[in-house]
């Protein structure tokens, strides 16, 4: 099914929406407005906005921990205002302050983030599992970071999704790289899509850079899932562009990383790539193109300054109290 | 009132929960043939879906049961063994236990956990003999219940399906494998968490105990009342909330406090009520709090494992060291362990049940 002209614009300005606030955030930890960590997810936004851009409000959504989320998140519909509040430790954050950076909103699909990687998998098969039991064609995706992919609650979670035939969507967001190491060091295989292979789970390579592609692919799994014909899994290829966390040094394997890979991936920014093939279809002007960008400037400034400005919480004992167990 | 074995509580409490509301659900190894705990009639009467056999596969079972619960099911997560919990530490002890807190409260996780724990049965080694209460009522954000008859089984296990909370319920093996029975009333009920119960009344010492141990109490105080001692026996049902007044209340009666507990000594359950204990209670005492526990050791299999396990003796001569006698009073093993000859009919298979 091809893409209207609106759908295109829209992940097109989403994936402008989150380069913006992944700035922001780097911005907000370098000023001290952030007092735990960022992951910046720059140049990898093409993949969260590509999965998540048409998801149904009532899916499920785990999100990796890579720009904290945000290219999943925000797609979903959370406000970038909700999101920073979090982290700056505002009682409007979607925590009420008390997660940090960790992301949740139930209304939205998205039940939490996982401290542990790979902790996210038997968490997804068991919603899917609900989602089966409900039967309201609901999907559950799970986007994670390709180091994850080691761990043996998704291989535990492929078996069970197979076996039953669940509404599940594996989707590896492989950057290539794992903390300060190459991941084809602990990978006996170039594509980790080949692990569907195994559990006769329908699995694809995709380009991670273009969100168009990324889309597509993720479509026919969706449908597939929601057609009651079980879990598929996606890779996508990308590349981190910043070092692991900001702040810390930019090693790979204890040696500073190579500008010129970095370049080489830059030149297939996923914005750029997206605007080439847009005005090159007559979908944008040079003129859209500034007004989606400066859009996307005014949202993220506005989300900031109305966060910043939220007050933090006035009895936290009180609310970590009421944290701790539902009545 | 009528007498029911302990397993037919526990299929009544699932059978009526899975009834009365249909997000209930069970998931775990063997559900769907497990000869004694899922009569073939749970699997006609609710489906497959409804009890959801699984691969060796514990960080996604209990992952899973978690899943599910984010999703706004009930579903309960089910092993013979909490030993087989382990590999699934951290979808119990972190996802079950701290997703709600580190959320905000945000969301609720309505998931129950429901083992078998404990040893004696006939030596089944470090992982398959455990209890592991001790590590569960360490972990703020998990209830904790440790029924030891049908009446409280059957009532603690129904609130813990309605809890909104993660929810642990540990049933000693020991006590489904003997046929141990007693008065359940046919109409319904719960028993709300955070109730002690006495389970024997006395006036010269306070025996605080947990699971099987309730059972090993029980008979030893019934012996050294022949000696002239009067044993009053605690027993706190669940862990988490601890029912630490009723605690207090009864050593303010005896001035004396015993606590058995089955897992290992060390950072036991019996270490932290007597710390609770010594907080709020230090002035009722008339002599040193004594704790009776599995050694700190892991727990030998074969014929090797009395010498790691709590035994009756322990409960009778901590007993009469805190009465301040010196004499020791021989006791009975424990008369549960008699039947079955070797583990599997420890564990109530072998022989037709219900």
């Amino acid at each position: 099914m091809d893409l209207t002209k609106e759908q295109k614009i829209r992940l097109y300005t989403n994936l402008v929406r989150v380069r913006k606030l992944d700035e922001t955030m780097v911005k907000a930890l370098l000023t001290g407005k952030i007092s735990t960590f960022f992951h910046s997810g720059e140049g990898q936004e093409a993949v969260g906005v590509g999965a998540c851009s048409f998801l149904r409000e009532d899916d499920y959504l785990f999100p990796s921990h890579r720009g904290h989320a945000i290219s999943k998140t925000l797609i979903k519909g959370l406000p970038a205002r909700i999101i920073l509040a979090e982290h700056y430790g505002r009682i409007t954050g979607c925590c009420d302050g008390v997660s940090g950076f960790h992301t949740c909103d139930m209304k939205l699909g998205i039940p939490g983030m996982s401290g542990t990687l790979g902790g996210h998998f038997p968490l997804a098969v068991g919603m899917g599992l609900a989602a089966q039991l409900r039967g309201k064609k609901q999907v559950v995706m799970v986007i994670e970071g390709e180091g994850t992919y080691a761990r043996g609650t998704f291989h535990e979670s492929m078996i069970m999704a197979a076996t039953w035939k669940l509404p599940n969507l594996f989707i590896v967001e492989n950057n290539q790289i794992m903390g300060n190491t190459p991941v084809k060091i602990i990978h006996p295989k170039d594509d980790f899509a080949d692990l569907g292979f195994g559990y006769g789970v329908p699995a694809k390579v995709v380009d991670g850079q273009d969100v168009f592609a990324v889309h597509k692919e993720v479509q026919t799994a969706i449908d597939r899932a929601r057609a009651d014909e079980g879990p598929s899994l996606i890779e996508c290829k990308t590349y981190r562009i910043q070092p692991h966390a900001v702040g810390l040094p930019d090693t790979l394997l204890g040696r500073p990383r190579t500008q010129e890979e970095i370049e080489v991936w830059r030149k297939r920014d996923p914005i750029k790539l997206a605007q080439k093939r847009l005005l090159k279809e007559g979908v944008l002007t040079q003129v859209d193109i500034e007004k989606i960008d400066g859009g996307a400037a005014n949202e993220m400034e506005e989300a900031d300054r109305l966060a910043w400005a939220d007050p933090m919480p006035t009895d936290p004992k009180e609310i970590l109290k009421k944290a701790l167990y539902a009545e | 009132m009528r007498e029911i074995k302990f397993v037919q509580a526990i299929i009544e409490a699932l059978e009526e929960e899975m009834t009365r509301d249909e997000t209930v659900f069970i998931i775990g190894l063997n559900v769907q043939a497990d000869p004694i705990l899922t009569p073939v009639r749970l699997v006609e009467k609710f489906g497959t879906k409804r009890l959801r056999e699984v691969p060796i596969a514990e960080p996604g079972i209990l992952g899973c049961g978690v899943g599910a619960a984010l999703a706004g099911y009930r579903p309960i997560v089910h092993s013979r063994f909490v030993d087989f919990f382990m590999p699934a530490a951290d979808e119990l002890f972190h996802k079950a236990a701290k997703w709600r807190y580190i959320h905000g409260g945000k969301v609720t996780i309505p998931v129950t956990f429901l083992a078998g724990i404990g040893g004696y049965l006939g030596g089944g080694g470090p992982e398959h003999s455990q209890c592991l209460e001790g590590y569960i009522m360490h972990t703020p954000g998990l209830k904790l219940a440790i029924p030891t008859t049908p009446y409280d089984l059957k009532g603690l296990l129904k609130t813990a399906i309605r809890d909104n909370n993660p929810t642990v319920v540990l049933y000693h093996r020991i006590l489904v494998g003997a046929g141990t029975s007693g008065l359940v009333p046919e109409e319904e009920y719960t028993i709300p968490f955070g109730q002690a119960d006495i389970k024997r009344e006395g006036k010269d010492v306070t025996v605080v105990a947990t699971g099987l141990m309730v059972f090993m109490t029980l008979q030893v105080a019934d012996q050294l009342q022949e000696k002239g001692l009067d044993v009053e026996v605690l027993d706190p049902r669940t862990l988490e909330p601890l029912d630490i007044e009723t605690i207090l209340s009864s050593v303010k009666k005896t001035h004396r406090l015993v606590i058995v507990d089955e897992d290992t000594l060390r950072c036991s359950v019996g270490a932290e009520i007597g710390m609770q204990f010594m907080e709020k209670g230090f002035d009722y005492l008339d002599a040193p709090i004594k704790r009776v526990g599995a050694a700190n050791s892991p727990i030998p299999g074969g014929f090797m494992e009395c010498y790691a396990l709590p035994q009756p003796q322990d409960i009778a001569d901590a007993i009469t060291e805190v009465l301040g006698i010196k004499e020791s009073f021989q006791v009975k093993p424990l008369e549960l362990l008699k039947p079955g000859r070797h583990m599997g009919e420890r564990l109530g298979y072998g022989k037709k049940e219900n």
